[in-house]
């Protein structure tokens, strides 16, 4: 009631609009969730540079692999490497059954889950690529496996969810 | 250009590394932070289902011992004790035996084996033939006009491992150049001396069971580099080994 009674500048008044600010404050652009489109290669000759390349890192224990990870995006920062993406994918469970038959059939289960990490790297001249590795190489831990591959398509596509709904109507359309 | 205008003879080298297969031990400092981490997270860390589920267990024997509550318990009593389980684990952990870190090699220092020294890179030398003198080596092949300095270094690890060695180069640049002017006596117009441009290579499978064909080899780690090169090309050679 107390704020009923305030008062309010009305529009004749030079006093009006005398509380706005989102005028001052920058433009927000629109987050579009629209997928961007591949880097190419460039290759001219004698200076060689990679496109994107993916660095993944996999192992059975998670905060090995996510150290790593955060190791070697710290390197890449350092020397001066553009990263373009560091992310995760889905982990993967596997259930393992020993089936010991001595005497009576026992099933001891074991859960393993497997994580993995992803460096997204660009702009890696040819020359620097092979010391890279193999301060990358000298540095892992174990248990991890590494594997550098450059970036593709079928990369991107699978880290989205395929939408069964989406693509049920998109056959029956067509 | 033509080799005739320069007076330098080129060669090729191949730097074979091996691996490590092991991680090296742990620093006094390390091995002190990772103890005092482990703690802190114990201490931080909350119970795990089997180790709730071994604490309910003890206390419901604990409850049978003093009254008997055996009719209500015997209901949701299970087969399998979490006590068991722990043993059984125990039980198959002492079986399970790791192999050797140090191997049998290590022991009888023979460094002509590969499975030496399993924490640190090794490296291949050879004993090769220089105008007089018989020098330890990296395995080095003279260059020939129209082929890449890569494929000369290729050529010289085939001629002294066999056509069928794993390898893995890395890079088509090279790594490092050691030149040097050959002795007065021999020096003519056109020989004034060598580069030898290094590339390095990685090791894909332990297994040389080809035939080697000069018989002096050895592997050896940085470190035991300074027992058998020159000084000078020592300094080269360091300079892109990685420990």
């Amino acid at each position: 009631d107390a704020l009923l009674g305030c008062h309010r500048s009305y529009r004749s008044r030079p006093t009006h609009g005398i509380g706005k600010f989102k005028y001052l404050l920058p433009k927000e652009v629109p987050k579009r969730r629209r997928e961007k489109v591949q880097m190419k290669e460039i290759s001219e000759g004698t200076e060689y540079q990679y496109g994107d390349i993916n660095i993944q890192m996999t192992s059975y224990d998670l905060c090995l692999v996510e150290h790593f990870a955060q190791y070697v995006h710290r390197l890449c920062n350092r020397l001066s490497i553009r990263v373009n993406e560091s992310y995760a994918m889905p982990t993967k469970t596997n259930e393992v059954l020993f089936l010991e038959e001595k005497g009576s059939k026992m099933q001891l289960d074991a859960v393993l889950t497997t994580h993995q990490r992803v460096v997204q790297i660009r702009g890696l001249s040819s020359t620097f690529a092979p010391i890279l590795l193999e301060i990358i190489q000298s540095n892992q831990p174990e248990g991890v496996h590494l594997l550098m591959k450059q970036h593709t398509e079928a990369d991107f596509k699978s880290r989205l969810k395929s939408r069964p709904e989406l693509e049920e109507l998109l056959a029956e359309m067509s | 250009s033509a080799a005739a205008r320069r007076p330098w003879k080129l060669f090729g080298a191949m730097c074979l590394l091996r691996l490590p297969r092991i991680t090296q031990p742990m620093e006094k400092e390390e091995e002190e932070v990772a103890a005092l981490m482990e703690q802190i997270e114990l201490e931080k860390s909350h119970y795990s289902d089997h180790e709730i589920r071994k604490l309910e267990e003890e206390e419901q024997l604990k409850r049978k011992k003093e009254s008997l509550y055996d009719e209500d318990e015997a209901r949701g009593k299970t087969v399998i004790m979490a006590q068991d389980l722990e043993e059984k684990w125990e039980q198959k952990f002492l079986r399970f035996k790791a192999a050797p870190r140090i191997t049998d090699a290590d022991k009888s220092n023979d460094r002509t084996s590969l499975s030496r020294k399993l924490d640190s890179n090794l490296m291949l030398l050879v004993k090769q033939k220089i105008g007089n003198q018989e020098l330890w080596l990296l395995p080095q092949v003279e260059w020939q006009p129209g082929e890449t300095l890569r494929s000369t270094a290729e050529r010289a690890m085939a001629t002294f491992l066999g056509d069928h060695v794993q390898a893995k180069v890395l890079g088509n640049a090279p790594y490092g150049i050691y030149k040097y002017k050959f002795p007065r006596a021999i020096r003519t117009e056109n020989n004034v001396g060598a580069k030898v441009f290094f590339f390095k290579a990685y090791l894909q499978s332990s297994d040389l069971s080809q035939a080697e064909l000069k018989a002096d080899y050895l592997w050896v780690t940085k470190k035991e580099l300074g027992d058998y090169l020159k000084s000078e090309y020592l300094k080269k050679v360091n300079r892109f080994l990685l420990d």
